[in-house]
C-alpha cells in the first residue's frame, strides 16, 4: 500500500466531487423502486396499528399525563400488546437492512461499478452518495409517518401539542433516524464484504437478530458469571446492574429503546438502577425538563451516531481497498 | 332556695318522726301549710301561692275546699295540677299540692287583706289557712352579678372564659339580658353553664343564682397590654354590672417564606445554589434566638448564612440565606427540601421544591466522541482515498 500510495496515484480535488450526482440519482432509484414500496406499506401497517388502537384508548380513557400526544407514541394499548415505539424498535433495523444490503454489491454483480467509476466519481463520492441517499429515504419515510401520527393525534384528540411535546417528538426522530442510520451502515459494510446480496442480507438479519434475541441471554450469563456469589452490599448490585447495562448498550436497539424512553416518558429520571439514598427526597411523577431528559440520553445519543460513523468508516476503508475491476 | 329547704323540712319530717318515734304517731290531724302565710303582692299582677294538703294519720277521704273573705275585685282561683279544683284528697301521712292564682286588680288600694283556705271533709274534720295578702308598692327587680376569676392572663390566641355568678334578688323571676362591652374587634359571647348554646339573655327565678360563661376573644393582633370588658347585666330596669380584665401577653409568631412567595428553585448536583429566605414575624411581641434548620434528601449539604437570629421584632423581617448542595450523585429532577425555623415556642417551617440539573459535561463529552469519529472517517478519507 505505502509503495502505491506514491504522489502519482494521489487524488487531485476533493474526494467528494460527483457527491450529489449519485445521491440525487441513488435516491431517485430508491424512491421509485418496488422494493421502496413494499418496505413503505410495511412501515405504515406496522406504525399504524399501534397509533390507531393507543389514539381509541386515549380517546376514552381520561390519561392523566400531561403529555398527551407523547403518550400516543408510548400507549401499549391491550389489543395490540405493542407501543409504536417498541414497534418501530422492529421495523427501523428491518427497514435500514432492506435499504442498504445491497447497495454496493449488486453494481458489483450488474458489472456497473467500473463503468460509473469510469465517470468523474471518485469511490468516496459513490460509497458517501449511496450512504446518504439511503438515509435520506429512510427519513423521508419517518419524517411522514412522524407527521401522520402527529397529525392523527390532532384530528382524534382535538388537543394541540405543546411546544415541549413538538420538542421531544423532534427529538425521537432524529434518534431513529440515527438508529436507522447504524443499521443501513452494518448492511452496507456486509454488502462491501460479501459479493451475494443474499449472504449480505442474511448477515445483516443475522446479527439484528443475534442483537434481539441473542444478546440479552448472552449479557445476563456474562454477568452471572461475573457475579459469582460476591453480593455482599447494594454498591456491589448497583456495579452488576451497570455491568448489565454496559453489556445490553452494545445493542444499538437498547440504546435507541431508552433514548426514547427518556425523550418520551418525560418523568423518567434514570435509565440505571436508582439506589435508594438517591431516591430520598425526590418528587415522584414530576417530569424532567427537556435539557435534563436530553442529557440524560446524551451518552445513547453519541453512541449511535458515533457507531454510525465508525461503521460507515470501515465499510469505507474495505470498499477503498476493494479490486473493483471484476 | 328558701322554699326548697322547707320543703325539705316537710317531706323529710314526717318521714324522721316516723322512724324516730313509730308508734306514738305524734300529730294527728289535717293541715294546710304554705311558706310564706304573709305576702306582698302588686296591683294588677298574677300571682302563685303554693298550698300543701296534709293529711297526717287521718283516713283518707275527699276534703272540699272553699274561700272566705275574698276582696272585691279580686279573683283567686285554685288550681290543682293546672286545672281549677274544688277538692282534694290525700292519702294517710301524704300532701297534695294546691296552687292559688291570685289575680289582683289594677285598682286595689293598698292595704292588708286576709283571705281564709278552709278545706273541709264530710266527716266533720277541718284546717283553715288564713293568708294576709298586703297590696303594697313594688319593690324594685334587684340584681347581683360576681365572677370568681376576674382577671384573667394569656396571648393573643387564647379564649378568655369567665364564670360569672348573676343573682337574682328580687321578689320575682326576671328574664335577665346579657351584654358585655370590649375594646373594639374583641369577641366576646355568652354561654350557659356548660351548654354550648351562645345566649343573650337568661331567665333566673326570684331569688335564684346562675352560673354564665362569658367568653371573650381578643384580635390576633392585638399588642400586649391589659384591656377591660364591660359586663352588663339588665332586667326590668336593674342593672348589675362588674368588669373583667384580660390581661393579654404579646406573643411572637414566626413565618417562613422567600422575598416573592415563590417555593421553589433550581440546583445543580455537586455545586451549592443560594436561596433567600425572609422570616417575618407577624405577632405582637418579639421571637428570640430563633434557630434554622433544614431537611435534605440523603447526602446533601445544606447551610445556613446566618444559623441564628438573636432577635425579630414584631412586624419585622430578617433574611436568611440557604446554601444547599445537592449530592454529587444527585439525579435529576425535582426533590423536597423543609427549611425550619424555631425559636422558643415558636416555629415555621416551608418545603421547598428544588430542580435539580446535571452537569453538562457529559454532553460536551459526547460531542467530543462524535468528533474523534468523523477525524476518524475523514483520516480513513484521507488515507485510502484513491481514484
Amino acid at each position: 500500500m505505502g509503495s502505491r500510495a506514491s504522489l502519482a496515484l494521489r487524488r487531485q480535488g476533493s474526494p467528494f466531487t460527483g457527491i450529489g450526482p449519485v445521491l440525487v440519482k441513488e435516491l431517485a432509484d430508491h424512491l421509485s423502486s418496488v422494493r421502496m414500496l413494499v418496505l413503505t406499506l410495511f412501515v405504515i401497517a406496522f406504525g399504524a396499528f399501534p397509533v390507531a388502537s393507543s389514539l381509541q384508548t386515549l380517546r376514552t380513557v381520561v390519561d392523566p399525563n400531561s403529555f398527551l400526544f407523547l403518550r400516543i407514541f408510548t400507549l401499549e394499548p391491550e389489543q395490540v400488546g405493542i407501543s409504536f415505539v417498541a414497534a418501530l424498535n422492529f421495523i427501523i433495523p428491518l427497514m435500514a437492512i432492506g435499504l442498504g444490503f445491497d447497495s454496493v454489491n449488486s453494481e458489483f454483480n450488474r458489472r456497473t461499478l467500473s463503468r460509473v467509476l469510469s465517470q468523474p466519481i471518485y469511490r468516496d463520492a459513490l460509497l458517501m452518495g449511496k450512504f446518504l441517499a439511503g438515509l435520506a429515504t429512510f427519513a423521508v419515510v419517518l419524517v411522514a409517518l412522524w407527521l401522520m401520527v402527529f397529525g392523527a393525534g390532532l384530528l382524534l384528540l382535538g388537543v394541540p401539542p405543546r411546544g415541549v411535546e413538538v420538542a421531544r417528538g423532534v427529538g425521537f426522530l432524529v434518534v431513529a433516524i440515527a438508529y436507522g442510520g447504524i443499521w443501513l451502515a452494518i448492511s452496507m459494510l456486509f454488502s462491501v464484504l460479501l459479493r451475494s446480496p443474499a449472504t449480505s442480507a442474511l448477515c445483516a438479519l443475522g446479527l439484528w437478530l443475534f442483537f434481539l434475541l441473542l444478546w440479552p441471554q448472552l449479557a445476563s450469563a456474562i454477568v452471572s458469571g461475573a457475579a459469582a456469589g460476591e453480593i455482599r452490599s447494594v454498591e456491589d448490585y448497583a456495579a452488576l446492574q451497570d455491568l448489565a447495562m454496559g453489556l445490553m448498550r452494545l445493542s444499538p436497539g437498547t440504546l435507541f429503546s431508552e433514548a426514547v424512553l427518556a425523550l418520551l416518558s418525560p418523568e423518567t429520571r434514570t435509565l440505571g438502577p436508582m439506589l435508594p439514598a438517591q431516591m430520598r427526597g425526590a418528587i415522584l411523577g414530576a417530569p424532567l425538563p427537556f435539557d435534563q431528559s436530553l442529557l440524560l440520553i446524551w451518552p445513547q445519543i453519541t453512541g449511535l451516531i458515533a457507531g454510525m460513523i465508525v461503521v460507515f468508516a470501515a465499510a469505507y476503508v474495505v470498499f477503498q481497498r476493494q479490486e473493483v475491476r471484476a | 332556695m328558701r322554699a326548697l329547704l322547707a320543703l325539705l323540712i316537710l317531706v323529710l319530717l314526717p318521714v324522721a318522726g316516723a322512724h324516730a318515734q313509730r308508734e306514738p304517731s305524734g300529730v294527728k290531724g289535717l293541715f294546710l301549710l304554705t311558706d310564706y302565710p304573709s305576702q306582698t303582692v302588686r296591683a294588677g299582677e298574677v300571682m302563685t301561692i303554693r298550698v300543701m294538703v296534709n293529711n297526717a294519720g287521718l283516713l283518707p277521704q275527699p276534703l272540699a275546699l272553699a274561700l272566705n273573705g275574698v276582696p272585691a275585685g279580686w279573683k283567686i282561683d285554685l288550681l290543682g295540677g293546672g286545672q281549677p279544683v274544688a277538692a282534694v284528697m290525700a292519702g294517710v301521712n301524704q300532701e297534695v299540692a294546691v296552687q292559688l292564682r291570685v289575680e289582683v286588680p289594677k285598682n286595689a288600694p293598698p292595704g292588708s287583706q286576709t283571705v281564709v283556705l278552709t278545706a273541709r271533709s264530710q266527716m266533720g274534720q277541718q284546717a283553715s289557712l288564713p293568708l294576709t295578702l298586703t297590696v303594697g308598692t313594688e319593690t324594685p327587680a334587684r340584681l347581683s352579678l360576681k365572677s370568681r376569676l376576674p382577671s384573667l392572663r394569656g396571648t393573643p390566641r387564647t379564649a378568655f372564659e369567665y364564670t360569672l355568678t348573676v343573682g337574682n334578688d328580687s321578689g320575682k323571676d326576671l328574664t335577665v339580658g346579657l351584654a358585655a362591652q370590649g375594646p373594639a374587634n374583641f369577641q366576646s359571647t355568652f354561654t350557659e353553664g356548660y351548654g354550648s348554646n351562645e345566649i343573650s339573655a337568661i331567665p333566673i327565678e326570684a331569688g335564684q343564682t346562675k352560673d354564665i360563661k362569658l367568653k371573650v376573644t381578643p384580635p390576633r393582633d392585638v399588642r400586649a397590654g391589659d384591656y377591660p370588658v364591660l359586663v352588663k347585666v339588665a332586667a326590668e330596669g336593674a342593672t348589675a354590672e362588674m368588669h373583667v380584665v384580660l390581661q393579654v401577653s404579646g406573643q411572637g409568631r414566626l413565618a417562613l417564606s422567600t422575598r416573592d412567595g415563590r417555593l421553589s428553585g433550581e440546583g445543580e448536583s455537586g455545586t451549592t445554589s443560594t436561596y433567600t429566605l425572609v422570616l417575618a414575624n407577624d405577632g405582637t411581641a418579639p421571637v428570640d434566638e430563633v434557630e434554622l434548620t433544614g431537611t435534605v434528601p440523603a447526602n446533601w449539604k445544606i447551610e445556613f448564612n446566618p444559623k441564628s437570629i438573636a432577635s425579630i421584632a414584631p412586624g419585622d423581617k430578617k433574611e436568611v440565606q440557604a446554601l444547599v448542595t445537592p449530592a454529587d450523585k444527585a439525579i435529576a429532577g425535582d426533590y423536597m427540601a423543609s427549611f425550619r425555623a424555631a425559636a422558643r415556642g415558636e416555629q415555621a417551617s416551608a418545603d421547598f421544591r428544588i430542580t435539580v440539573t446535571t452537569s453538562t459535561l457529559w454532553g460536551i463529552v459526547g460531542i467530543g466522541i462524535i468528533a474523534v469519529a468523523l477525524l476518524v472517517l475523514l483520516g480513513a478519507v484521507a488515507r485510502f482515498g484513491r481514484r
